[in-house]
């Protein structure tokens, strides 16, 4: 075995390679030049923590924070617990399921550049398929421009994921189905409903998964990109910018890349306090069936 | 008249009723959520963009061609498909190769370095990437890979990194490690041994990744818009951006160049619906 080490060196040199090149390299890099006044075509110069005390005086970020946080908490919960009412509902096996779960796929399998597009005419004011359906309602005036009123920019932006959690239910459906069927015959057998079965003997096996989704689907928040930037820009008035978004502006459109690293390390921070304190929240690797 | 327990019946079975009404009402608007902006675009498309605007929920009145037409003479939508195809599937091999033969290392190799240096490439799922788009772009430029394909492909085979590893380690690890020991023994080398021994056996784990590892690198936006300029080396999901700025009061071009990108994808998830649905479920698990 003693002459395999070199090739185990060989079969792990193109992945590390690869890993450092475009995660080790950067991370370390964000980091460093967060420390820096660092502009395209100047010299770089250190100003210790100048641009985390910028940050925070700065209106557009801390929007961008305070909206970020807000997509984070509602991704790790009403998405979570939506995907998993539809998983527990899709167990069942109820007439259709096998489309609706189809149906239900299909916007997580497409671009979401592409699912951009689509709402973005979806809530097209003039010819939009939401004022459509109103104007046939009855409401002929009907007019609102979702995206940018300002009272309806936010959550319009919000429904361009919150709602769409399959990837959520078909993760908790497979592990539905790792439940061995004499659990559901013995809560049948004491009497418990549907509904009472899945509420009081399912859920609560499931809550490693649920924790896994929880995390998946928090931590999405903080790479949201393409459904804010191909719909509103952030815009009106940077109302719904979040940190990715306002990070792309500093950096690839003012090319202020010191500033909008301290955002990517702040960023990363975020992503690793969310982890920890999700997993110290499921208690997981604790069984307790 | 009803007997106490009729009554109870009634009860019950009214319940029952309103429950699996609850349930169907749930599921049509799941449904309908999801699909129905594909379809009013697709069937938008057909139309004329004077319909569109002027009675956007008809049916087209008669079948028109006329936006395909001009998305493909005004887009360059089908190179733009051509090098999505060379992106994700270059992405696709460079990461199942470099991964699978590390992931092998990782499931077979116990020692304090392996554990550390797995621990750190799992962990990258979670960490935002977005948060280095600045330090990629400098990393990709520095190299000479600004706006090339190549550079697209080397970011792509990275960002798979910790799926891949995860599920291919995880098949590696219910392979009986008498099967390579009496390879060994016969005197097939290390490597022989790999790949054709276990590559082969584990063939539905590299099919497992290969799906989710393309799907990602078919749909990636972020990375495209900021690491190539022009029309040689962007990808499909950029194309859209393209339609915005050049013409966007021409919805029928419009609908007809989504329909052209949505409609491929749909098409190939429905027919390996059963391998994408266990793909992502087991993918995104991780324990």
């Amino acid at each position: 075995m003693k002459s395999n080490r070199l090739w185990y060196t060989l079969f792990l040199a193109p992945a590390i390679l690869i890993f450092l090149l475009v995660f080790g390299f950067p991370v370390v890099n964000v980091i460093f030049t967060s420390f820096f006044d660092y502009k395209i075509n100047q010299p770089m110069k250190f100003i210790g923590f100048d641009n985390y005390i910028a940050l925070f005086s700065d209106k557009a970020f801390l929007i961008s924070a305070k909206n970020t946080i807000i997509w984070v908490v509602l991704q790790g919960t009403v998405h979570v617990i939506l995907g998993v009412a539809v998983a527990l509902v899709l167990s069942h096996k109820p007439f259709g399921w096998k489309i609706v779960r189809t149906s239900y796929m299909i916007p997580i399998i497409i671009s979401s550049a592409a699912r951009a597009m689509l709402l973005l005419y979806v809530f097209n004011p003039q010819m939009g398929l939401v004022n459509s359906l109103f104007k046939m309602l009855g409401f002929e005036n009907f007019s609102l421009n979702w995206y940018y009123d300002p009272s309806t920019s936010f959550w319009t932006v919000t429904s361009g994921w919150l709602f769409f959690a399959s990837l959520i239910t078909i993760i908790v459906m497979a592990e539905i189905a790792t439940i061995p069927q004499s659990l559901y015959d013995a809560a049948k057998i004491d009497g418990a409903s549907k509904l009472q079965t899945d509420l009081f003997v399912v859920l609560p096996l499931l809550r490693n998964v649920i924790g896994i989704s929880v995390i998946l689907a928090a931590t999405s928040m903080l790479k949201e990109f393409e459904l804010i930037f191909l719909t509103t820009n952030g815009g009106p008035n940077d109302t719904n910018l979040n940190l990715p978004l306002y990070l792309y502006k500093e950096a690839m459109m003012l090319n202020n890349y010191g500033y909008a690293n301290s955002i990517g390390t702040l960023l990363i921070f975020l992503g690793l306090i969310l982890i920890f304190t999700i997993t110290k929240l499921f208690r997981f690797g604790q069984s307790d069936v | 008249m009803f007997s106490v327990k009729g009554e109870m019946n009634m009860q019950e079975s009214i319940k029952n009723i309103i429950r699996k009404a609850l349930t169907f009402i749930f599921l049509a608007v799941i449904t309908f959520i999801s699909v129905l902006p594909i379809f009013w675009v697709v069937i938008s498309s057909f139309k004329s963009t004077r319909e569109i605007t002027s009675s956007p929920l008809s049916l087209p009145t008669s079948f028109s061609f006329d936006g395909y037409l001009t998305a493909i003479s005004v887009s360059p939508i089908f190179q733009y498909y051509g090098n999505s195809i060379i992106v994700s599937v270059a992405a696709t091999l460079l990461n199942l190769i470099f991964m699978g033969m590390a992931a092998y290392v990782f499931a077979r190799v116990k020692s304090k370095f392996i554990n550390v240096l797995l621990a750190v490439m799992s962990v990258t799922l979670f960490i935002p990437i977005t948060s280095m788009m600045q330090s990629i772009y400098s990393v990709i430029e520095a190299i000479g890979l600004y706006d090339t394909k190549t550079g697209l492909v080397l970011v792509y085979t990275a960002i798979g990194i910790p799926i891949t590893l995860f599920v291919l380690r995880s098949f590696f690890l219910t392979i009986p490690k008498e099967i390579e020991e009496s390879a060994y023994i016969d005197g097939a080398s290390f490597v022989r041994t790999f790949f054709s021994i276990i590559v082969p056996i584990a063939r539905p784990g590299f099919a497992t990744a290969a799906i989710i590892q393309f799907i990602n690198c078919w749909n990636e936006f972020l990375f495209a818009l900021t690491l190539t300029s022009s029309n040689e080396n962007r990808t499909v999901p950029l194309v859209l951006n393209y339609f915005t700025s050049m013409f966007s009061y021409d919805y029928t071009a419009l609908f007809a160049a989504l329909t052209m990108i949505v409609i491929p994808s749909i098409i190939i998830f429905i027919l390996l619906q059963e391998q994408v649905v266990s793909g992502l479920s087991s993918g995104s698990v991780k324990g």
